[in-house]
């Protein structure tokens, strides 16, 4: 048989090369167009709302908008994608990119500065979401607005009113206080236990993923006077002695019920809607959740989300005093590299009106707080005395004492969340055995390895 | 012959044990999936192991696309199933076409080709994730089916050619001679004599590169985007991180979308086994 030469090999790649180069300028996008890639909601109104408002600037703008809605953990893998290899699209809304990305890509100079789109209504935004929209460009040598904030949320307690009846218990019995509040639900499976029901008292998300087990953990770690464990001016205080404690309390008072057997063994395998999932299955009398989702999800059915889902704010310290909710701020941004800045920028000075964002946080079921406090103030929707789960939400999120989350004060912090070193450091009590202090001192080596990479 | 006896029903009994051990644990996640399936929605994560009320309701929701999550599922099927023949056929000819050139028409270091398309594996296909989609978004395809085409095609080659060579040198090339002795050229040999001798390796790696291509997630996810271009196990992803979280509508849905690759597996079982096995004898 013929043999093929080396020059027709060699031929034949050059070939394959210059048709492969023939096809590279190619761009997949037409311009005027904005790609938008928004965090899935947990229920269908939540992504109908989205749609109906992107349908609608569509229209009044002449600008095609090709929205893509992903679930939240696939948004920010996808975007860390793109940013890589400089394809991105033109906005971004990430629910938990406040906590895992956004911070570190505006330090890293990957996305674009917002200011103007802030600015516009920097009056009507909550101090708390400036803060942490406000960030710094480590390249750039400057701070800046490189998030849009779109949405808060902070932590709540949803109960099953029924499963405490079922116990002999009424909604009044629980408790205020931090510690009383959450060992009360252990009484709780106690008793049903009793009764032969295989029921968790305390829902915990304990995972190494997503945001549930670290929204839990912080929310606890103020409960405990931890909240300086970074401080405004960005300096890591994890060697304070009261920090230190409050790390460590913590820790303990989330890992010994999951030991003891009130919370169930899977919960160290829960992502973010597992809690929901077996909150609805009524395999857990309560679970601590960061919006008033759970409820939402069932306001079709007024049995449920009126006589027996019960939506609690985060109790009072041990002393009797009120505990600031850390607030978390959904962004929205637009990522270094977009095609068509000033389009997106158009799109998200128009979202952010006042009436825009309460009409689609509104559709959402208000899963999600505004960011502004004017339309609590000028919309009886969000405090009407009717609805037993709202108001409770506004109470903690937008009237009552907050703290931003840390990152806002140096972005090591969500590279630490990333890391969900603290849930690592349950699992290496829940699973490994080690003590709450052990597992705090090699928390605490991780963190201080993290923030050296993050100095101004 | 008391004692042996003995023995041999002991082994009988340990050997029945263990194969209903092992029985019971493969089939029991197949068993979940089906019950989940005929559940309703509040029953799914009641503690009953068996279901209370067995009902087609989640096929009938999935057949009529009848639920938020599944609103183009049938769309969602089509682009897998498109990608997962793209990928098969692209597959096919560009493997057989390789080992035909290099083992029948014996190219220069031919070896040296199959070495280095082996060699890929070494890389795990994630690492790859990041610079493929970087690769597509410059020709323009991220968003287009052709580019997770383009990337399954990339691995599933190296094994077809592997396969397809190991394959193909229990074809005695003393056919080749005589077919070119008749006045064949080297294109009439590959169609009408390698292609038809080869076929039970061709199903086995058709059949490989279809349900690599069928099961992806990665690449999916990341190559595409939109409801109308994602193939059904991204779609079924979603179902993951909802408040309503019909596990019974995701297991029906995952039954029915397991049914094209069942059929074409059992219905070409016999020659892939034979095609699977082929390669690793040769003599």
């Amino acid at each position: 048989m013929k043999l093929i030469s080396r020059r027709q090999v060699l031929g034949g790649v050059g070939a394959a090369i210059t048709a492969g180069t023939g096809l590279m300028p190619r761009r997949a996008r037409a311009a005027g167009e904005l790609t938008v890639w928004w965090t899935q909601g947990f229920y269908k109104a939540e992504n109908d709302a989205v749609i109906a408002w992107m349908a609608d600037w569509e229209k009044r703008n002449n600008t095609k908008v090709n929205l893509t809605i992903m679930n939240g953990p696939d948004v920010i893998t996808k975007l860390i994608a793109g940013m890589q290899v400089g394809d991105v699209p033109d906005v971004v809304h990430t629910v938990t990119g406040d906590r895992f990305l956004v911070p570190r890509a505006a330090w890293n100079d990957q996305l674009e500065d917002v200011s103007d789109v802030v600015e516009s209504q920097k009056t009507e935004f909550l101090e708390t979401a400036l803060n942490s929209a406000r960030l710094h460009n480590a390249k750039q040598k400057k701070s800046s607005y490189y998030a849009v904030p779109t949405k808060a949320s902070s932590l709540l307690n949803e109960v099953w009113l029924p499963l405490l009846e079922e116990a002999g218990f009424a909604a009044t019995d629980m408790p205020g206080t931090h510690d009383r509040f959450y060992d009360f639900f252990q009484i709780v499976q106690d008793k049903l236990r009793a009764k032969g029901k295989r029921i968790f008292g305390l829902g915990y998300s304990m995972a190494t993923k997503e945001a549930d087990s670290g929204n839990l953990f912080h929310q606890f770690l103020v409960a405990y006077g931890g909240v300086g464990i970074v401080t405004p001016d960005g300096k890591l205080n994890i060697d304070d002695p009261t920090v230190r404690q409050a790390a460590t309390t913590t820790l303990e008072r989330l890992t010994t019920p999951f030991k003891k057997g009130y919370v169930p063994p899977g919960a160290i395998n829960w992502g973010d809607v597992d809690n929901n999932n077996a909150f609805f299955a009524r395999q857990i009398v309560m679970t601590p959740n960061a919006t008033i989702s759970i409820a939402a999800a069932q306001m079709d059915k007024p049995d449920l989300y009126y006589k027996e889902i019960i939506t609690r704010g985060v109790p009072m310290d041990n002393d009797g005093k009120p505990v600031a909710s850390v607030l978390a701020i959904s962004p929205t941004i637009i990522p270094k590299g977009s095609k068509n800045v000033d389009a997106a920028k158009a799109l998200l000075r128009d979202f952010i009106q006042p009436a825009n964002m309460n009409a689609y946080l509104k559709e959402t079921r208000a899963r999600y707080l505004p960011v502004m406090a004017s339309i609590v103030k000028n919309d009886p929707y969000w405090t009407d005395p009717k609805d037993p789960h709202r108001p409770v939400a506004v109470d903690m999120g937008l009237i009552k004492p907050t703290v931003p989350w840390w990152m806002s004060y140096n972005p090591a912090y969500s590279a630490v969340l990333s890391e969900q070193i603290w849930a690592q450091a349950e699992a290496n009590i829940t699973q490994s055995n080690m003590t709450a202090e052990q597992a705090t001192e090699e928390a605490a080596k991780r963190i201080k390895q993290l923030f050296e990479q993050y100095q101004k | 012959m008391t004692a042996q006896r003995r023995r041999r029903a002991i082994d009988s009994i340990g050997v029945s044990l263990l194969s209903a051990v092992l029985l019971l644990w493969s089939l029991l996640p197949i068993y979940n999936i089906i019950r989940v399936s005929v559940q309703e929605k509040e029953e799914v994560l009641s503690t009953s192991v068996y279901p209370i009320a067995p009902s087609p309701h989640a096929f009938s929701v999935v057949f009529h696309q009848a639920f938020w999550l599944l609103e183009t599922f049938w769309n969602q099927m089509g682009n897998s199933f498109f990608i997962g023949v793209g990928v098969a056929l692209l597959t096919l000819t560009i493997g057989s076409l390789t080992s035909f050139t290099i083992s029948r028409m014996r190219i220069r270091s031919g070896w040296m080709l199959t070495n280095a398309a082996l060699l890929t594996y070494v890389i795990p296909m994630s690492f790859l994730a990041i610079p493929f989609y970087g690769i597509m978004g410059k020709y323009g395809l991220t968003n287009n089916p052709l580019a997770l085409i383009a990337v399954e095609v990339t691995f599933a080659t190296p094994y077809a050619i592997f396969i397809f060579q190991q394959y193909g040198a229990s074809i005695p090339l003393e056919l080749d001679e005589a077919a070119r002795i008749d006045g064949a050229s080297p294109l009439q040999i590959f169609l009408r004599i390698y292609l038809p001798l080869m076929a039970p390796a061709l199903v086995a790696v058709g059949t490989y590169a279809l349900l690599l291509s069928w099961n992806e997630y990665l690449y999916a996810f990341l190559l595409l985007s939109g409801g109308k271009v994602v193939t059904v196990p991204v779609a079924l992803g979603k179902f993951l991180v909802g408040d309503e979280a019909p596990w019974n509508y995701l297991m029906a849905a995952a039954i029915i979308y397991a049914i094209p690759p069942l059929l074409i597996y059992y219905g070409f079982r016999r020659k892939m086994s034979g095609g699977l096995t082929m390669g690793g004898v040769k003599g």
